[in-house]
């Protein structure tokens, strides 16, 4: 079965880095900033499938995971995306692009824009504003709407790259779906211990003496983490526990941990 | 000098705008420097304005939201410094530290509000399944409104009704609380990336999951790209030794090209 796609244009993409803006929008702990990454692309999965409803949801369900970016580097993300889905490339290797890539542009964005620029414009307004000039909030307000609408290039930037891509993409494309399935899988085992935090307080220990957190450190740094995800993972996948009685259970236990002061 | 209702409900409009803006991280107007300005505007004196957000931009400059932690706000940091230097007369210092139980206030609600969003992502996927894309825009909306409403409606709180009462409501707070959110907080990210290896994990690429824990785990990096260029270079070098023995190997096993 052929499904037909409609292009994209131009301004479609414009309009997609400008609409780009609501990725935090909706974010929460359990997956961040999953619902305006995949309400930025949503409304352009329905121009490339007119109504053909059922691979719009198929689309969107293929990007409401995971995700924290730097947003900037969201709106890049966003045109490779959609130019591969419109290109009708398959969903495992987006997906496997999209949990490769999320991480290390993260980096990059965060250098460009919250080490570099919000500096640098903040130490310009204060030494405008202690003189008294009301110029101090008017540039910085200047210079960050530049820094807004930056992301328009880079939208169209993922897009294009996606785009010349195609080609190259189809002719390996059992070997870039493996490259990006290890790429997808090894950041995601790095993103564990920076983004899981399981620890027991110092304060917490067995034998009047023994801090139960230490115990592990020496076993293996980071084990609880891993250990945690691993068993959220088994629940889901082979005893069918939903996310919604996970959060909750969670949040329940880490309340009741906290007031007997064990985490 | 008192605040008027309506000057009440004006910060608390610029609270509540300011808010769609943190959450976007957009225009930054939500930064102090700009929140203090506008203050001072709706306060009449626009020196206090600038001066208050001098000192608090600088204050919480760096402590922006990077990697999932929350700073104390700088939002409500940043009104609450001009209108304390408004209130009491004291300098925009003084006023920045006196802020502080406010814009820890706020820290604790947006970290709550961000706890219990997550239980939003069954409505979302349950709208994903069904490829209806308005009633994700309307979900997002109901979201990010309810999160401004609510800074909307601390300020007016703290600004204008009942400030003295917030600062002991704050220093009394039961720590467990907040730090059990806290808690939950750094965990539920486990959710999310379970979901994640649902679908990503296989056995023939399980081992790979455990070399990146365990490089990110004993070598210390700003962020996750050294991680990422060496599963390019695995896959680079399976590829050439994959393409060797697909030379030498004459008649070998058909491992489909790769």
């Amino acid at each position: 079965m052929t499904v037909s796609r409609n292009k994209l244009t131009k301004k479609d993409i414009t309009n997609m880095s400008l609409l780009s803006a609501v990725l935090q929008l909706g974010f929460n702990y359990e997956r961040m900033q999953a619902m305006g990454f995949c309400f930025t692309m949503a409304p352009y999965f329905k121009k490339i499938y007119g109504d053909n409803t059922e691979e719009v949801a198929a689309a969107m369900t293929n990007n409401i995971d995971f995700i924290n970016t730097e947003m900037h580097m969201a709106t890049f993300l966003n045109g490779l995306i959609l130019s591969l889905e419109e290109a009708g490339e398959d969903r495992e290797l987006i997906r496997n692009i999209k949990n490769g890539l999320f991480g290390p542009l993260a980096g990059l964005g965060d250098a460009i824009f919250w080490f570099t620029l919000l500096p640098i414009s903040a130490a310009i307004a204060v030494s405008l504003n202690k003189q008294g000039s009301i110029l101090g909030p008017i540039v910085y307000m200047v210079i960050h709407f530049f820094g807004a609408i930056s992301r328009v290039p880079l939208g169209h930037l993922g897009y294009n790259l996606g785009t010349n891509a195609i080609d190259l993409i189809r002719d390996n494309a059992t070997a870039i779906t493996k490259a990006a399935g290890v790429l997808g899988v090894m950041v995601v085992g790095a993103l564990i211990p920076s983004y899981v935090n399981f620890s027991f307080p110092e304060t917490f220990v067995i034998f009047d003496v023994v801090p139960v957190q230490g115990i592990f450190d020496t076993i293996l740094p980071n084990m609880l983490p891993l250990g945690f995800v691993l068993f959220l993972h088994y629940l889901i996948k082979n005893k069918n526990v939903n996310a919604v009685q996970l959060i909750f259970g969670i949040i329940v236990v880490s309340i009741i941990l906290s007031f007997f002061g064990i985490m | 000098m008192e605040i008027t209702l309506v000057q009440g409900l004006l910060l608390a409009l610029v609270a509540f705008i300011g808010s769609l803006d943190q959450q976007m991280e957009v225009f930054l107007i939500f930064r102090p420097i700009i929140v203090c300005f506008f203050s001072g505007i709706v306060l009449g004196d626009v020196q206090l304005g600038l001066s208050s957000g001098a000192v608090a931009e600088l204050a919480y400059l760096g402590l922006l939201t990077i990697g999932g932690t929350v700073p104390p706000n700088p939002l409500i940091a940043g009104i609450m410094t001009t209108v304390i230097a408004y209130t009491s007369g004291v300098s925009a210092e003084a006023a920045l530290g006196l802020s502080l139980p406010f814009a820890l206030l706020g820290q604790w609600i947006g970290m709550i509000l961000s706890t219990l969003y997550s239980g939003l992502m069954k409505f979302a996927d349950d709208i994903c399944a069904r490829g209806d894309v308005a009633a994700l825009g309307r979900l997002i909306a109901l979201a990010a409104f309810g999160k401004a409403l609510v800074s909307a409606v601390v300020i007016f709180l703290s600004a204008y009704l009942i400030q003295e009462p917030i600062t002991v409501l704050v220093s009394q707070f039961p720590e467990w609380l907040i730090h059990g959110f806290r808690v939950a907080g750094n965990l539920l990210p486990g959710v999310g990336l379970a979901l994640l290896l649902k679908v990503m994990l296989k056995v023939d690429n399980v081992a790979y999951l455990f070399i990146g824990f365990i490089i990110a785990t004993y070598v210390e990096m700003g962020n996750v790209l050294p991680i990422a260029i060496i599963a390019v270079c695995i896959t680079f070098l399976s590829y050439i030794n994959s393409k060797d023995r697909q030379a030498y190997d004459v008649g070998g096993v058909d491992d489909d090209g790769i």
